[in-house]
């Protein structure tokens, strides 16, 4: 009896510090849908089961309001240990000084993973690169072929995407040779920066002080644009452009992976091809963002949320995340080598794009300065004003935006 | 008595509760904040702990060429549409209140389009006005010419298709209160006058016009005030873009959206509080000296 006594008191002893010894880290992230849901769960749960003294909260949140949450909570001290950010929303939540600087912990294994730049703010890194993601040239094939172009054409160089897509626009059969975007916030901009920079140009000199936006260069690229939009442009919104070219009316769209997801789970009978942006005499530049794993600056599990999301990260879980999600690009170089995209043509195309593949810089002024971009666009394309004067004026307002 | 006061006050809590809380304290709030540089990321409560700027919002809102190109489209709009939707509506109740078979049928369709979803509407008249929507084909149809890229993505046509749109939804509203104005008026004024000889065009402008008077200047109040505070339709159809950004718009968009500059938005805010408040006055004045005797 006394010895019974003596055990139950030991057991309880030893459940009560073992509870009391586990860390519970909560992880806000976005992705909800029921393709990737179970995935996430999986992956935390087996997390936990190799990890016992750790639990994770996962939260979710929607593109929708998000942000506003995740801001909110990190101005009232409530935000989460791993916190899932996206390209265009990290200079905002580093500057504002609410992230762990991690560069002294991802030294060990930074060359094996792309998207670094994105994270780097005046030479520390703040998160680490988790999905990536590029756009590519998609092309209608069966377009292709009505116009005349062999089965294996491809227009490597912009100068033949604009012979074709004239070529496609002018057969007046109610197709379009390309699709052009609407001034979308947060979209239009990611359609013209890979015109920019295919043709050399650039939106901050290399040492990121100057403003160099009406280069010869930029002037250039924004005409070869509207040159596309006025010949042969399909105009509307993302979404919209993406629906005619699924319904066969456009020959070519720039897009990215989700594309491809939607092929899929709707089950497209489309004869389509991918293959990197067109250059000038080389292939050219896309835009690359990506989803980014970072720790709270006031976490008092850094730890543990460190684990976590090197758990995430490891090329493993990327290729099973990637697989879930259709997702074409893992920021890892070895998940990028797996069978699973080396075997499909279409997911080759957005690896070798990735590595032609550059981001906006990294300022916290990016929101406002990815507007007046978006402005002089809509400027030029829409409106027909001259591209040198309008990007000049681009130009002033984006020096006197950092000046202030 | 006390009893009978207690009751009321507890039967008009809710109401009470409810002013205060969603009107009265934002009010207040957003006049306070709207003297400081408080966004979402630095916000405290307490508006005096924030960073306190004084006038600089105000000033700098009249050195933002966003801003005074919301203000501008903002009057365009209110200009543009008040005294269309006011003589076509008139018009209609003028038409509708004839008797003629399937009278019910035109008063209904006319009515119609104002109990129908802004947002619904927004996105039929988005695909109207694209390049190849109906709109577009039959204008082409008719010798016109029309944007290559469609009415909205074109900065010389997007307000003015938005604003067609709305006098199209609201003019069916007015029409209803016209005509409550118009079957208000006896019946013996317009037999005297016509005993008398006076013709049609001489009855409508001396009995029907001044009578209609105070229903006209409160069309005019509710519309200028639903009109300077237009937000849906360009949410749902440009986005602000395309010089179509309305003073509603901007205030989103910098406090809501895209900065989330609250105390920039807040004195936006209220300087269109003011803009408003000075036209309503304005109008009301006219009204209270314009009331005729029955």
């Amino acid at each position: 009896m006394k010895l019974g006594s003596v055990l139950s008191a030991v057991l309880f002893f030893i459940t009560i510090t073992t509870v009391s010894a586990q860390t519970t880290i909560e992880w806000w992230q976005f992705w909800t849908d029921a393709g990737i849901k179970p995935t996430i769960n999986a992956m935390v749960e087996e997390f936990e089961k190799a990890n016992p003294d750790i639990k994770v909260k996962v939260t979710d949140l929607t593109w929708a309001n998000g942000h506003e949450k995740l801001v909110m909570a990190f101005a009232s001290g409530t935000a989460p240990d791993v916190v899932e950010l996206g390209s265009d929303w990290l200079a905002e939540f580093i500057v504002n000084g609410h992230i762990e600087d991690i560069t002294s912990h991802i030294t060990l294994d930074s060359g094996e993973y792309d998207g670094w730049s994105m994270a780097t703010c005046q030479d520390k890194v703040y998160a680490r690169p988790w999905i990536l993601g590029t756009r590519v040239l998609f092309g209608n094939r069966d377009i292709l072929n009505r116009a005349g172009y062999p089965e294996d054409t491809l227009p490597t160089l912009l100068i033949a995407l604009r012979r074709m897509t004239n070529k496609v626009t002018s057969m007046k059969t109610g197709l379009y040779g390309w699709g052009s975007n609407t001034p979308e916030k947060h979209r239009l901009y990611k359609k013209f920066l890979p015109f920019l920079w295919s043709f050399g140009g650039q939106i901050f000199s290399d040492d990121g002080k100057v403003c160099v936006l009406s280069s010869g260069k930029a002037i250039e690229a924004l005409r070869v644009y509207k040159i596309l939009h006025d010949s042969s442009g399909y105009v509307a919104d993302q979404r919209g452009i993406e629906d005619a070219f699924l319904d066969g009316k456009i020959a070519f769209i720039l897009s990215g992976d989700w594309l491809l997801k939607r092929i899929k789970l709707e089950n497209r009978k489309i004869n389509f091809f991918t293959t990197v942006m067109p250059g000038l005499e080389l292939p050219g530049r896309s835009f690359m963002g990506g989803e980014f794993l970072a720790i709270n600056k006031n976490s008092k599990n850094k730890d543990a949320a460190r684990k976590f999301i090197d758990y995430l990260v490891s090329p493993e879980n990327q290729v099973r995340f990637c697989k879930a999600n259709y997702s074409a690009n893992p920021s890892s170089k070895k998940a990028q080598q797996d069978e699973y995209f080396t075997s499909d043509k279409n997911l080759r195309t957005f690896i070798s794009q990735l590595r032609m593949a550059k981001n906006p810089p990294v300022d916290p002024n990016w929101v406002y300065i990815e507007d007046i971009i978006e402005k002089t666009v809509e400027d030029v394309v829409f409106n027909n004003k001259p591209p040198a004067a309008t990007l000049l004026d681009a130009q002033h307002k984006i020096t006197a935006l950092r000046k202030k | 008595m006390k009893g009978v006061k207690l009751s009321v006050f507890i039967f008009s809590l809710p109401w009470l509760l409810t002013f205060v809380m969603f009107w009265a304290f934002p009010l207040v709030y957003s006049f306070l904040i709207g003297f400081t540089d408080c966004t979402l990321h630095n916000f405290k409560f307490i508006p005096w702990e924030n960073n306190w700027t004084g006038w600089n919002n105000y000033k700098d809102l009249f050195q933002d060429a966003a801003f005074l190109s919301s203000l501008k489209n903002t009057f365009i709009f209110v200009l543009g549409t008040i005294p269309v939707t006011t003589i076509i509506a008139l018009l209609m109740a003028l038409l509708v209140n004839r008797r003629f078979k399937g009278r019910a049928f035109f008063r209904a369709g006319y009515f119609l389009p104002s109990i129908t979803s802004m947002v619904v509407v927004a996105l039929i008249f988005t695909n109207l006005y694209q390049r190849g929507g109906y709109i577009a084909l039959l204008l082409e149809a008719a010798g016109f010419s029309v944007p290559v890229n469609g009415f909205l993505y074109d900065s010389g046509t997007a307000l003015f298709a938005i604003m067609a749109m709305d006098i199209w939804m609201s003019v069916g509203y007015y029409m209803l209160i016209f005509l409550a104005g118009l079957k208000a008026i006896p019946e013996e004024l317009y037999e005297v006058a016509e005993i008398n000889g006076a013709s049609s065009l001489h009855r409508f402008r001396s009995i029907t016009l001044p009578l209609l008077k105070p229903v006209a200047l409160f069309i005019l109040v509710i519309n200028s005030i639903k009109s300077f505070q237009v937000f849906v339709e360009i949410f749902v159809m440009t986005k602000g873009k395309f010089d179509t950004s309305t003073m509603v718009y901007f205030i989103y968009d910098t406090g809501l959206a895209t900065a989330f500059k609250f105390g920039y938005a807040s004195a936006a805010a209220y300087v269109l509080f003011i803009i408003i408040a000075v036209f309503s006055a304005v109008q009301f004045i006219l009204l209270k000296r314009k009331q005729p005797v029955w």
